[in-house]
């Protein structure tokens, strides 16, 4: 199993559905070739350096992943024929990687998450207060 | 009568690079704010005698940046602002 970073940007305009069927269908081809699936975040709309396909804006999805070779080209060639998928990349991060590494991996990435939610909760007790001291001068 | 020899003969100062150096920066494609400092406002990619980076980080510099093209978190070319 290789470790991968799939990157790949989407159309802005295009509904919710579209976007659920697209992350299923990559979660589907990594999984059929019995890779795992490390983290599949969702970046949200963001400017484009340039127009792609005349678009300015663009959803980004970022997905790491342990795979074959087999299933990567796969995924690229769903990705090339897709009309909402503007762009991908993908990357090789590992060479190999074992089960360990994949479970050490797992823990890393939730823990990145679990640390980043908790610093989260500590801005947000700063910014109600002021969101609130905000309303109270928009009343007057 | 004496001449001033402009100092273009020189070298410019060593510097040292930046991610040999204490800051053990990760070199990433995803990390736009680290690759700006790189790129010209052209989006030109800045030679190493400027920067002052060693040779082995700068083609990883170059690589990060060129994928970032790819994917748009960077331009060409063109401005690098808006």
């Amino acid at each position: 199993m290789r470790r991968y970073e799939t990157i790949f940007i989407l159309r802005p305009n295009v509904g919710e559905d579209e976007i659920i069927k697209v992350i299923e269908s990559t979660t589907q081809i990594i999984l059929k070739e019995k890779g795992t699936i490390l983290e599949m975040n969702r970046w949200g709309i963001k400017k484009l350096a340039y127009l792609i396909k005349k678009e300015s804006l663009g959803y980004y999805v970022y997905c790491d992943y342990a795979g074959t070779p087999a299933a990567v080209a796969e995924l690229e060639r769903k990705f090339r024929i897709d009309d909402s998928v503007l762009k991908y990349l993908t990357i090789k991060t590992a060479i190999s990687i074992t089960e360990e590494g994949i479970q050490e991996a797992l823990a890393a990435i939730s823990a990145k998450e679990t640390a980043k939610l908790e610093g989260e909760e500590t801005d947000s007790i700063d910014s109600d207060d002021a969101e609130e001291e905000n309303n109270l001068e928009e009343t007057e | 009568m004496a001449q001033q020899r402009p100092q273009k003969k020189l070298f410019t100062r060593k510097k040292s690079c930046r991610f040999c150096g204490e800051k053990d920066l990760a070199i990433n494609y995803k990390d736009v704010k680290t690759l700006r400092n790189f790129v010209s406002e052209r989006g030109k990619i800045i030679p190493r005698r400027i920067v002052g980076t060693c040779a082995t980080h700068q083609r990883q510099l170059c690589e990060a940046i060129k994928q970032a093209r790819q994917i748009a978190f960077l331009p060409y070319s063109g401005s690098t602002q808006g």
